[in-house]
């Protein structure tokens, strides 16, 4: 028989988001339980160098965000696990189901002391770092996940036993089942973010054929302490780029690859990388190819402007094609929106600023009729007086669930989800008085 | 308590596939950390003496990196490819 266990609030998903409205509810002395499907909590922004427009250190702002939360007592947090048959038997009593996967690793005893990384004779990509380069069978996800706590990709698994010959904490465990746990909470929180647009939907770009086409997320990669190359080089052959393109709207806006919104934080997120690669890599060229530019929020234009003072040409412009030429350089076709010419342009290196999406499979956790908007995101009930209620009573969502946007709006969103609940579970309080 | 890894085993293979990819990446290892024993060199003069193409050596180049087997030296005059070499 599966165990139970009884929470007021379930957050689904450990990024900012979930992290954010959890922290809030659990410091007003609610029991919260975290469900999340990574090995680590922390969400995307734990993996970011810096942030826009303030330049802050992304892991330094995330990492006691995390700490708080993984040690908070009225916290409890279920990484590598995913949450289904979500049912909403009367108000404030939803039931779940909660699978816990196994990671062949005992966490309470693991130090995270990678010897068993040292032994394994496996290496696949690495997700964590976008494929740019591998990781081990046996595996700490990354340097500062949290639980710092190895696990075992079983696909991918030669079932040597190496690891568990070397672990001298004894804790690699082959015995280990996937685990089901009955949840009943009085709320529930979607704080599930978004997924990345997949740049192969757009074969023009050549992206996955020419390897000096990459992601934002894998320049992103390039640009923190822990990353994968020992400078920002070319995938194709190491060399250090010196005239690097940006396309922006690479998987947004665009209705004949099915998203055709905007994802709100493209354009400043590649400022803001072109900024950093003019400081990482000074003698490089950055071009940023745009349609329009979004500087809409606070600070944001003059964060703009600043890479217009620092260099950076923006170029407003479509592209139509990528080609590689000699040396793994890329040409780029596109048309000058200015001049309406179509022009063509070399670089030795593209970044392409892709777009966001809602993840799949929110709906498909309840058993009632979660509603979605037309582009997949949870639709908000009322946006402006609760913006964070789900058609649900007593679901709420939080950040990029919800639709696109940047890390500060994301933790606002938290906020009002939290404040919204906090309401939510007082009535129920009054009421049972 | 004997090893875990004995109980997995009996009820679960390892796919081909695995197999093949262990073999592949630990005979390119290989190649690599020979190619550097004799000298520093760039990942256009590895993937020309082992004769595999350049962003498959930047690849497992950069992961016996990550794994400590070798280190980044310095750039070459060109500010172009930097050199690597084996870690003592």
């Amino acid at each position: 028989m599966s165990k139970s266990e009884e929470y007021d609030v379930l957050v689904i998903g450990a990024g900012i988001s979930g992290e954010e409205a959890a922290l809030n509810l659990a410091n007003q002395g609610y029991k919260i339980l975290i469900v999340e499907k990574d090995l680590s909590v922390g969400g995307k922004m734990i993996h970011l160098s810096k942030v826009f427009p303030t330049l802050d250190c992304s892991a330094c702002i995330t990492t006691p965000k995390v700490s708080e939360t993984a040690r908070h007592p009225n916290i409890t947090i279920y990484t590598y696990s995913e949450v289904s048959n979500i049912d909403k038997k009367s108000k404030y009593d939803f039931r779940a189901l909660l699978t816990k996967h196994p990671r062949y690793v005992i966490e309470e005893a693991c130090t995270g002391c990678q010897l068993c990384e040292e032994a394994c004779p496996v290496t696949v990509q690495d997700q964590y770092q976008y494929d740019l380069v591998g990781r081990k069978a046996v595996y700490v996800p990354f340097s500062i996940a949290n639980p710092r706590v190895a696990a075992i990709d079983i696909e991918n698994c030669s079932l040597c036993g190496a690891c568990e010959k070397v672990c001298p904490a004894d804790c690699i465990d082959f015995t280990q089942e996937e685990e089901e746990i009955q949840i009943k909470v009085k709320s529930v929180v979607i704080a599930t973010g978004f997924k990345l647009f997949d740049p192969t939907l757009i074969p023009r770009y050549g992206f996955g054929v020419f390897k000096n086409v990459v992601t934002a997320m894998q320049m992103e990669r390039q640009l923190v302490p822990t990353r994968p190359y020992n400078n920002v080089l070319r995938p194709k052959d190491g060399k250090v780029p010196d005239n690097i393109a940006y396309v922006l709207c690479a998987g947004s806006r665009d209705e004949t690859v099915g998203n055709p919104i905007c994802s709100q934080v493209c354009c400043m997120y590649s400022i803001k990388q072109a900024q950093l690669l003019m400081g990482a890599l000074p003698m490089a060229d950055v071009t940023i190819y745009y349609l329009h530019i979004r500087s809409f929020g606070k600070g944001f234009n003059e964060f703009y402007q600043q890479s217009k003072d620092m260099g950076v040409t923006f170029i407003k412009g479509k592209i139509g094609k990528i080609e590689e030429i000699e040396e793994g350089n890329l040409k780029l076709r596109y048309e000058d929106i200015e001049s309406g010419v179509v022009k063509e342009a070399n670089h030795d290196m593209v970044v392409l600023s892709t777009g966001i999406l809602a993840n799949d499979g929110i709906s498909s956790m309840f058993k009632d009729k979660l509603e979605l908007d037309p582009f997949n995101y949870v639709m908000q009930k009322d946006i402006l007086a609760n913006p964070a209620q789900a058609n649900i009573g007593g679901v709420y969502v939080a950040g990029t669930a919800s639709g696109p946007m940047d890390i500060p709006d994301s933790i606002l969103s938290a906020g009002a989800a939290s404040a919204e609940i906090a309401g939510y579970l007082k009535e129920g309080e009054d009421h049972e008085k | 308590m004997g090893k875990t890894i004995d109980i997995i085993k009996k009820t679960r293979g390892v796919p081909d596939s695995v197999k093949e990819n262990m073999k592949a990446f630990n005979k390119i290892k290989r190649q690599i950390l020979k190619s550097l024993e004799t000298e520093e060199k760039t990942v256009p003069q590895i993937a020309q003496e082992i004769d595999l193409p350049l962003d498959v050596v930047t690849y497992h180049l950069m992961t016996l990196q990550k794994y400590g087997n070798i280190e980044a030296g310095e750039v070459d005059d060109m500010d172009e490819f930097y050199f690597y070499k084996l870690k003592k």
